[in-house]
């Protein structure tokens, strides 16, 4: 009964510092962006893919060869991404920025890899993200996601 | 041997528990020190414990009233909005703005200093007998009159410059000659998304780093984009619109640099979402999409 007690003022107070520390995380607007890529960077910065497609291979190759001009490989490689959409829009968002040095061929090759890969290495991701997605956005993100593995997958 | 002959044993202190008001009283002052820590301290920032260098900055910081109030409110509009290239210093920066301090431009009728802030400036113009041709986006153009007022009093009565202070009703009159040019609530209102969309880009200067027609190619030294300000015309591509009105709202006030070595590139993108309404970011969006060529699609 006693302890109890003592617990209790204990968790008071470490609830105080806690939510102050929330708090505080809220008054910036882009820690949370911030944080974000913090954490994906500092993931594994390589994927094994000596089981993928000998073309998907040779699309990582691509891949860590133009996006590490100017961000760290384990951004995109532990980032929260999955949908082929959502890595269409950031290959080319990326691929759009003056001097990248990535055309649309190799665009297209990078954007490949990573919709193949979303779909093995972060299929539990990929597959809660299918299943909110309204029936338009999955029927469209399952095509495309088949498309890549028919052209890749032998 | 009876018990009276055994020696005397060392005496020893009881074991005896912790009383529990010391318990409780320790956990009081901890989640009192922790609350006041919390309210008190600042945290770790540095601003918070680093010492005023002067009497007359600590001065600057005590609560105002009147015209002195509405000058100190005018400085940190100033300081968030025009200091940037006009410098905290009013003297301006070579190449990026004129200096404020005793410039002639400040002295003139509210209306007309009004204008700079609330359409911009481009092209020659002398300041204090030099001549500088440059551009200057409507930065102002989103206060309100109560900020414009303060800013413009701030500018008015610092650095020298012996203008007096501008009250809001008069920031409000300048604000109402000069919105002449611009098109009326009727007009938008018939105008479809992206005409208004192009509306937005004008009205506040998105031309001036990224080109009439968002094309880009203005220089950026040092920024890691080839040195240029990104042109916009693909964003479509990059983008959804919340993505897009999120990104223009918060802006990038650090832009990655070519070489870590070297200078700060001079432009950033400001954080508009404290300038442009909701409804000019989605109209804004509308534009920037219809900017993609056709017959660019890359085929992903």
């Amino acid at each position: 009964m006693k302890n109890k007690f003592g617990v209790f003022l204990l968790g008071v107070a470490t609830l105080t510092l806690l939510s102050a520390v929330v708090a505080r995380a809220e008054d910036q607007l882009d820690a949370e962006t911030k944080a974000r890529i913090e954490k994906f960077e500092k993931g594994p910065a390589t994927i094994d893919v000596s089981k993928y497609p000998q073309g998907i291979q040779d699309n990582y190759e691509v891949f860590s060869s133009k996006c590490t001009q100017c961000h760290k490989l384990s951004r995109p490689i532990n980032s929260d991404f999955v949908m082929p959409d959502e890595w269409s829009r950031y290959v080319k968002r990326m691929m759009r920025k003056p001097g990248s040095g990535i055309d649309s061929a190799d665009g297209k090759k990078i954007y490949e890899f990573l919709v193949f890969d979303s779909s093995v290495r972060k299929k539990a991701m990929l597959d809660e993200k299918l299943a909110k997605a309204t029936p338009e956005e999955k029927t469209a993100a399952e095509a495309k996601i088949k498309e890549v593995h028919d052209k890749y997958d032998k | 041997m009876s018990e009276e002959l055994k020696p005397d044993v060392e005496p020893t202190a009881a074991r005896s528990t912790v009383p529990i008001w010391i318990v409780v009283l320790m956990l009081v002052l901890l989640y009192l020190g922790a609350t006041y820590f919390d309210r008190h301290s600042g945290w770790f920032d540095q601003q918070v414990y680093a010492p005023y260098s002067s009497a007359g900055e600590l001065a600057l910081y005590q609560p105002k009233s009147g015209a002195a109030a509405l000058i100190a409110h005018g400085r940190t509009v100033y300081e968030n909005v025009c200091g940037t290239c006009h410098g905290n210093d009013g003297l301006g920066k070579a190449n990026q703005a004129p200096p404020l301090a005793g410039s002639e431009w400040v002295a003139k009728d509210v209306v007309s200093l009004a204008r700079v802030p609330l359409l911009g400036l481009n092209g020659p113009i002398k300041v204090a007998g030099q001549d500088w041709n440059l551009a200057m986006a409507p930065m102002g153009a989103g206060l309100s009159d109560a900020d414009l007022a303060a800013v413009l009093s701030y500018i008015r009565t610092s650095w020298g410059n012996q203008s007096g202070p501008v009250s809001a009703d008069d920031a409000r009159t300048a604000r109402a000659a000069i919105s002449g040019n611009s098109p009326s609530a009727a007009d938008l209102a018939r105008m479809t998304p992206v005409e208004r969309g192009h509306e937005v880009f004008q009205k506040y200067g998105c031309a001036q780093c990224h080109g009439p027609d968002g094309k880009g190619g203005v220089p950026n030294p040092n920024a890691k984009t080839a040195e240029l300000v990104p042109s916009l015309i693909f964003v479509a591509d990059g983008y959804n619109k919340a993505e897009l009105t999120t990104f223009i709202s918060r802006g990038e006030r650090v832009i990655p640099r070519k070489n870590p070595e070297g200078p700060e590139p001079p432009h950033f993108m400001p954080q508009w979402g404290k300038i442009v309404n909701t409804n000019e970011l989605n109209d804004l969006a509308d534009f920037l999409f219809s900017l993609k060529p056709k017959g660019s699609d890359v085929g992903f």
